[in-house]
């Protein structure tokens, strides 16, 4: 309780100083009046100078731990109310066996949980293609590297035997 | 004597300045019965377009140009979630897709769609490695060509980032505009308001289900409040004669207002990875069964930023192009906001030119 009313009195007392530095700074901006300028454009600029004051005092004031603490607490408690009023609706489908927002919600994310699954294993089955593919491409060109080594050596061997029968032919026409 | 010359001059200079006051507030007053007219004059994207695929609800659209495409890679804007990507062509002299159509390039824009509560559990997984492949697949067959340039703005940029870091054999250069990367900085009222001990993400999200689109429009307005709630009407109200003030505040007004909701899993995940626990700058993004890898990115890199952007300042931006393996990496910081970065008068015609520029000097 205690502790609860000291916050209070935080939240109240930088409130308090947001609009007393806004307004002093802002009786500043008007110190810089000029009577010798043409007043539509001195009314201008003074309004330019105490909407700049407020902006920058607003920001300051919405990154103190009292403001975000205050937007915590009004955050939490919209979403209490909101999740009260839902359960309380719950209830009320659940009585005359009618599907409630969170059945549905529960059909919704057990079809994401399939739909999960099943891409993850079509995205396994991808992986496992893609790697039986590789293994093809890599037999085939081991396929085709031993083929040419193969044409290589008959041709090699072919060389060998006709040499030596030319070479015989050349000896028996002598 | 000199006094009396003084307050004389004062007197005349006060005189003309109320009497031009007033014929100017009249000229304010006749404009106003006009807004109406001029309101219903606003239209969303103005370079001819057409349907080339669909998908759910996501629709992604072909921009005709007058002449055919001169540019073999084709290129492909991703826009953020939480609004509608007509941004990207808001009227005419005020189109980044114009500019590239112009340039000679084949483009094509993502348009999300509006989720239903059917897209509640939608993940970031499903829109990188499901929607954004399945588009740039759908548009590499379409042109022939083996790669596409992509370009993502805001929550689109970082989109498009993590497609780049898991499918870079697919794109040819990446263009950033005003992208969240680095969540560590507290400049942003945004990052602040969402840090764990303020903003129970969890429980938010499994109480609202999608976001709506309010609250984000809401989020949007309060982060700025004077210039959004104040100083925004004074100045409509202030030039609400000259019609080409009023024609831009038109078009920006329809387009800020017209928010969407988003997926309550995308901003579950964008919330607590990013904006909490900071994960893409560290490598550690999951993405399903993936992780996001930064140092994969090695295409051409653009990467434009805002000096004066309040929803994703330039220390967020900026050290993405430390975190890419790209050698090829340029980064401009421009003098705007946000959207001023995308659309204004000045961006239009001076950054623009030099972004596209740099991406035909790097396309086929």
């Amino acid at each position: 309780m205690t502790d609860n009313t000291g916050k209070i009195f935080d939240q109240v007392a930088v409130f308090q100083k947001l609009w007393m530095d806004s307004f002093t700074e802002m009786a500043g901006v008007w110190s810089q009046f000029s009577a010798g300028s043409p007043p539509v454009d001195e009314m201008r600029k003074m309004r330019g100078g105490m909407l700049k004051v407020l902006a920058e005092t607003w920001d300051e004031y919405m990154r103190t731990p009292q403001f975000l603490e205050m937007m915590k607490a009004s955050l939490n408690g919209a979403l209490d109310l909101k999740r009260m009023a839902r359960e309380g609706m719950n209830r009320v489908h659940e009585q005359f066996e009618n599907p409630s927002k969170q059945d549905i919600d529960d059909v919704l994310l057990a079809v994401r949980h399939v739909e999960r699954r099943l891409l993850e294993r079509l995205e396994g089955l991808d992986d496992r293609v893609a790697n039986v593919t590789e293994k093809i491409d890599d037999l085939d060109d081991r396929v085709a590297k031993q083929e040419s080594a193969i044409e290589r050596l008959e041709q090699t061997i072919r060389t060998k035997v006709q040499k030596p029968a030319a070479g015989s032919r050349k000896e028996t026409g002598a | 004597m000199d006094k009396e010359t003084s307050d004389g001059a004062d007197w005349e200079t006060w005189h003309s300045s109320f009497i031009n006051e007033t014929f100017a507030n009249l000229r304010r007053l006749t404009a106003i019965p006009f807004l109406p007219d001029k309101m219903e004059q606003v239209r969303k994207g103005v370079t001819p377009r057409e349907v080339v695929y669909e998908e759910d609800r996501l629709k992604v659209y072909r921009y005709i140009g007058d002449v055919e495409p001169t540019i073999k890679t084709p290129l492909c804007l991703v826009f953020a979630l939480v609004n509608r990507p007509y941004i990207m062509d808001l009227k005419e002299g005020r189109s980044i897709i114009a500019q590239y159509v112009k340039a000679g390039f084949d483009t094509y824009l993502i348009d999300w769609g509006t989720p239903t509560k059917a897209e509640r559990f939608l993940t970031t997984d499903d829109y990188v490695n499901g929607y954004i492949l399945n588009v740039v697949n759908y548009v590499r067959e379409r042109t022939g060509a083996d790669k596409v340039n992509l370009l993502g703005y805001c929550m689109g940029g970082t989109l498009s980032t993590m497609f780049t870091a898991m499918h870079q054999d697919l794109v040819k250069n990446l263009v950033l505009l005003a992208t969240g990367i680095d969540y560590s900085t507290r400049e942003s009222l945004l990052n602040l308001w969402t840090d764990p001990r303020y903003f129970d993400v969890d429980k938010f999200v499994d109480t609202v289900g999608n976001i709506p689109a309010e609250f984000l429009q809401s989020a949007f307005l309060l982060l700025k409040p004077v210039s959004n709630l104040v100083e925004k009407y004074i100045n409509l109200a202030e030039n609400v004669h000259r019609d080409e003030f009023v024609d831009d505040y038109l078009h920006m007004e329809t387009w800020l207002n017209d928010n969407i909701p988003v997926p309550g899993e995308v901003y579950h995940e964008f919330a607590k990875y990013l904006f909490q626990q900071n994960l893409l700058v560290r490598n550690r993004m999951p993405l399903g069964r993936h992780i996001v890898d930064l140092r994969k990115i090695t295409c051409p890199l653009l990467n434009l930023m805002a000096s004066s952007d309040h929803l994703v300042p330039c220390s967020q931006t900026e050290p993405l192009n430390d975190l890419v393996s790209s050698t090829d990496k340029d980064k401009i910081i421009w003098p705007a906001g946000h959207i001023g970065l995308a659309v204004s008068a000045k961006a239009q015609k001076e950054l623009w030119p030099r972004a596209v520029d740099w991406l035909v000097q790097r396309s086929d």
